[in-house]
């Protein structure tokens, strides 16, 4: 394959770990790395690390992403995962322009995108599926009527939904309108699609998924399954290969569907089929992801196979060089993934500055991380910064060498979920490959984690400065007699930030407002106001609901009292302090 | 290795540094630090380190220890004794630093207590950083008798041959009794912490046997009190976090000593905006208020202003901000309070600011409106002649540059007081909204025509007429502009560029003075 042609050069519509995870496959593959970057990112490292780096105005703009890469003279995209990389209009105008796309076919996209056709589809295909609708649930009467068909508890989801947005479980019929009401009003702000189907929620399953690669020329194998039963809130937060559950019989016979799934869906590139795996051993389809995804580290630890190079080179057109037979499982790997939030407070996510940073090292352990001392994590994005994987001889010896790893890790400034994963693989439930449902979200493990988590009470000292903020200014300057606007981006003066947050505090007090001030907890975007100006509150009642870091979060009263001064709508973003309104008390 | 236990080994030395080290750090017992924790509060070590650039602090006399033996003192001679002192950088300027240990003999004052502090003075002063003093005392050491008051008087001493000299910042963040309060009293700025803080002479107990009073702690002297009340405490913060942080926030604003200018940073804020709102900012009833604050923040750099006495006094508003990049003082007469009236309390909190600016090289901008000083027997007896002629003395006294702009009513002798040109202001502007004038067209039609009004038939017709006439020819700023009394009327919207532009020719200013002791301002 060394004297195929490569890609010159190949844009990667993304950010942070992932944008940097690509670029260094590129590198391997001696093509040139172009990043794009929205101006919360002109100092982040993923633009410091590309070859070259356009700034755009957001990452979810297909427009400006297809005119970065025409200007940068780019033959490729690679949408990495996330915002849009299974947007099916996006992959098209990629192709119209004349670009490769990395990814699967748009059509295949689509499909997968709709979960209530890819149900069709795959059970045309005699994949299992998981009892439920193929069709979208239309009233809350139906969805009882299923209840009573296939038997409590439910779950609803956005049929354009996915990584946890747009779920909700109904224990009993009581629960169904309020449940129908949440995924439908979640599957229209995040998806703009209402519509949602149902299906039997299967208790304490395990979440397993296979990694498939199929060619252009119809050959399609499977690389084993991950584990990805530990999570929260339907976010993943460990995963693992091979699943403690899984008999190579049965990876045998997961990996058959996974094969048959992708072959239904007309498949080419990388692609995940998710499905649930019950206790007695049963695996039902629950749907394809139809990109690279973040856990896909541990299969590449395991296979030796680089997931992204295979992409690459599917998208040349270049036949699978190896065959199911040549692929070798060796070992247990074991991904942590490092979000920057508060274990002990709800997992709410911690933006800030990373004023320290050491990555672990050593046998067996790889770090992909976005991030380095002196990057500012942004409230504006996905909170995961940075991934750990490891590999080990076996699981045990894979566990012992993560929390090595973790301990190694240094990140001080926001709060991350290291403390967290140490508290997590410590706990005998894990040690003993369980699915420590309920563990994740209790208190205790909790309290454990913000014990563990060293670094981060150094973010709280009240004279910390927060090196080079870059003020922006425009000049002009003429080159060869042409005329350029330049933006010259200079430090800010040190108080700068001093002064942005007494702004903010004083605000608060502004005009007497004071303890009747009930400010955003967070920063973030207001997804909806409960409430309107002149309204009569109860304390605790939901006011607006912000949301930050993709969750939404509901901001309640303070105090009983009259709404005044309202002062934010739905879709504004907020930062943390913000005056929201005051209640006024009677 | 066997030699450990030889105390003359390098090794043993090193650890015995060690243990010194760890013990001045401890000096506190246990319980009175976690008293301190369970109050929210910081230690005195941390709150010297939370004021200066992470890491910067460093320490200085933590092997002193006191002297006394009277009253058992000699079998507890903690190291550092109750106040932590050094130096550090704030956005990496030097300042020296004394942080009182509350744990330590309840941070009372004894005679070494106050030698650290007076070292650090001197350093401050010899080298030309500001000094910043963090209050939290018990009081006099009352073991040491008059040693620890003439301990106080050094410090007092120090505090006046600083004054002007270098920036003196005090931040209360517990007690501070008795003649104590006089070292914050004597520097340039008190910050002092909501709910848990207090500065009195005496206290409730005192008071109530003298006078019968009977008031609590903060009512006499807690945070909100001298915030408004007193106008003692400059600033007020919420927790003692915040208050490190404005500490610092202020000092950006001022240079190093008075042989330097403040730190000048490049602005963001095009000095050539021009903000259209302001043209339609003064209502066209002359009797309707409108916010100062609304002025001043659309003038100056980011609408950044370091408001200062906020809460006292608030017909007079003053603070800091920055213009151009340059740091400059504000003063504004406030229309939303009292009208803007000048009063005894903001003729002396102007006077103050004002001074303050003119000895740390700070440019002065001042926003005119105003329509007099405020009429009364407890104005006159409060002695307003005397109060009122301290502003008008800071503002002739003054050689910074100083710019004016009138925005509305400039009255009487007010008008003079308020940097106009007669007292060497440097540039004086004047919106077409400006009225300046002896005073307002009704009082002086009252007296100038007494007699015909007395005359005529209709006297409320005539008066009617006289007001409207008078009102055309002089409530308004082209009398005093065709004198040269101010420079140019501007449209509002212009004043941000106006100002930056005579702010920066008058930066090279020079003004020597009559060769004298000092002047004498009526205090």
């Amino acid at each position: 394959m060394d004297n195929t042609h490569v890609f010159q050069k190949v844009l990667v519509a993304n950010r942070g770990e992932i944008a940097i995870r690509i670029f260094r496959t590129l590198r391997e593959l001696g093509a040139g790395a172009v990043a794009v970057y929205a101006d919360a990112d002109r100092a982040s490292l993923h633009v410091a690390f590309a070859d070259e780096a356009y700034r755009i105005e957001s990452y979810l703009n297909a427009d400006a992403l297809v005119e970065a890469a025409q200007r940068a003279g780019a033959e490729a995209v690679h949408p990495g995962y996330g915002f849009l990389a299974e947007n099916a209009a996006f992959a098209r105008a990629v192709e119209a322009a004349g670009l490769a796309w990395i990814g699967p076919p748009p059509d295949a996209i689509e499909l997968m995108g709709s979960k209530t056709r890819a149900r069709s589809v795959m059970q045309a295909a005699g994949v299992p599926i998981i009892p439920g609708t193929t069709e979208p649930v239309g009233s809350v009467e139906e969805l009882r009527r299923l209840g009573e068909e296939i038997g409590y508890p439910l779950l609803i989801k956005a049929a354009a939904g996915g990584g946890g947005k747009g779920m909700e479980a109904v224990e009993s019929p009581q629960e169904a309108a309020r449940a129908f009401e949440i995924a439908r009003r979640q599957g229209e702000s995040y998806f703009a699609d209402s519509s949602v189907y149902v299906e039997k929620l299967i208790v304490e399953p395990r979440h397993v998924e296979v990694q498939v690669l199929a060619d252009a020329h119809g050959n399609v194998i499977h690389l084993g399954e991950r584990d990805c039963t530990i999570q929260r809130r339907h976010q993943k937060l460990v995963e693992e290969t091979p699943s403690p559950a899984v008999s190579p019989e049965l990876r045998e016979r997961i990996g058959a569907i996974g094969i048959e799934a992708a072959r239904a869906a007309a498949y080419r590139s990388a692609g995940t089929v998710e499905g649930l795996l019950t206790a007695d051993g049963e695996y039902f389809f629950m749907e394809m992801n139809t990109r690279i995804q973040v856990e896909h580290t541990v299969t590449e630890e395991v296979t030796g196979i680089d997931l992204v190079r295979e992409q690459v080179l599917i998208a040349l057109g270049e036949p699978l060089s190896f065959a199911q037979e040549d692929v070798r499982f060796t070992g247990h790997a074991i991904e942590c993934r490092i979000n920057a939030e508060d274990a002990a407070h709800n997992f709410l996510p911690a933006p800030g500055l990373v004023t320290a940073y050491r990555e672990p090292g050593g046998p067996g352990v790889r770090v992909d991380s976005g991030i380095t001392a002196g990057s500012e994590v942004s409230g504006a994005y996905d909170p995961l910064i940075a991934k750990v994987i490891v590999n080990g001889v076996d699981r045990e010896h894979a566990r012992r060498r993560m929390l090595r790893a973790l301990d190694e890790f240094v990140i001080e400034g926001p709060k991350t979920l290291i403390g967290f994963h140490k508290a997590l693989l410590t706990h005998p439930c894990f040690a003993a490959g369980e699915t420590c449902h309920g563990i994740v979200e209790s208190e205790q493990l909790a309290a454990c984690a913000s014990e563990l988590d060293g670094g981060a009470a150094v973010g709280a000292t009240p004279g910390a400065v927060s090196p080079a903020r870059s003020r922006e200014r425009v000049r002009e300057v003429e080159v060869d007699g042409r005329r350029f606007e330049v933006r010259l981006l200079e430090p800010e003066p040190p108080w700068a930030e001093v002064a942005r947050r007494r702004r903010l505090r004083s605000r608060v007090g502004a005009g007497g407002a004071g303890r009747d001030a009930l400010v955003s907890p967070m920063q973030g975007t207001v997804l909806a106001v409960a409430v309107a100006e002149g309204d009569e509150v109860e304390a605790g009642q939901v006011i607006c609901i912000v949301e930050a870091m993709k969750m939404e979060n509901e901001v309640h009263a303070h105090r009983s009292g009259t709404v005044t001064e309202l002062s934010v709508s739905a879709g504004q973003a907020v930062t943390t302090g913000q005056v929201v309104c005051v209640v006024a008390g009677g | 290795m066997a030699a450990t236990d030889d105390q003359q080994s390098t090794e043993a030395k090193l650890r015995q540094l060690e243990e010194l080290r760890d013990e001045a750090l401890h000096a506190g017992s246990d319980a009175a630090v976690q008293r301190r924790r369970d109050e929210g509060r910081l230690l005195a070590r941390e709150r010297a380190e939370g004021l200066c650039d992470p890491g910067s602090f460093v320490e200085l006399d933590r092997y002193v220890r006191h002297r006394e033996v009277e009253f058992g003192m000699s079998e507890r001679r903690p190291y550092g004794d109750a106040v932590v002192t050094g130096y550090g950088t704030i956005f990496g300027r030097r300042v020296f630093v004394f942080s009182q240990d509350f744990t330590v003999f309840g941070g009372s004052l004894s005679e070494v207590f106050a030698e650290k502090i007076c070292k650090v003075m001197d350093m401050a002063l010899k080298y030309g950083c500001p000094v910043i003093g963090i209050n939290d005392s018990g009081g006099a050491r009352i073991q040491e008798g008059v040693v620890s008051l003439a301990g106080y008087a050094e410090i007092f001493w120090r505090n006046v041959q600083a004054s002007g000299v270098i920036p003196q910042l005090s931040l209360v963040m517990g007690p501070c009794a008795g003649g104590a309060v006089y070292s914050p009293a004597m520097t340039d700025f008190v910050f002092m912490v909501e709910g848990s803080s207090y500065m009195f002479i005496t206290g409730p107990d005192v008071v109530k046997t003298v006078t019968g009073e009977e008031v609590t702690f903060e009512e006499l002297g807690g945070a909100t009190t001298h915030a408004s009340k007193s106008g003692v405490a400059h600033f007020v913060s919420p927790d003692e976090a915040s208050c490190l942080e404005d500490a610092r926030y202020l000092l950006s604003f001022l240079p190093q000593s008075n042989a330097d200018r403040p730190a000048f940073a490049a602005p963001t804020d095009p000095p050539t905006r021009e903000d259209v709102e302001l043209d339609t900012l003064i209502p066209d009833n002359p009797n309707k208020p409108y916010d100062m604050h609304d002025v001043i923040r659309r003038v100056i750099d980011d609408g950044e202003f370091l408001e200062v006495n906020e809460r006292f006094a608030e017909n007079i508003v003053c603070g800091f901000a920055r213009l151009g990049g340059h740091s400059i003082g504000v003063v504004g007469n406030q229309p939303r309070s009292l009208a803007g009236v000048l009063d005894i309390d903001a003729s002396v909190k102007a006077a103050r600011f004002v001074r303050t600016c003119d000895a740390f090289n700070i440019p002065l901008v001042t926003f005119v409106d105003v329509p007099g000083f405020l009429p009364g027997t407890a104005q006159e007896w409060g002695g307003i002649i005397r109060h009122g002629a301290k502003l008008l003395y800071a503002y002739a006294e003054a050689t910074v540059p100083t710019l004016t702009v009138i925005t509305r009513k400039a009255s009487g002798g007010a008008y003079d007081v308020m940097s106009s040109k007669h007292i060497r202001a440097d540039f004086n502007f004047a919106w077409p909204t400006a009225e300046v004038a002896v005073m307002g067209p009704e009082g002086a039609v009252n007296i100038v025509f007494r007699k015909e009004l007395e005359e005529v038939a209709d006297p409320e017709e005539r008066r009617a007429e006289l007001i409207a006439d008078y009102k055309e020819r002089f409530a308004n700023p082209y009398t005093a502009a065709e004198r040269g009394y101010v420079d140019d009327v501007i449209e509002p919207r212009r004043t941000r560029p106006v100002l930056i532009d005579a702010l920066e020719t008058s930066l090279t200013k020079r003004e020597p003075r009559p060769r004298r002791k000092h002047g004498n301002i009526p205090l």
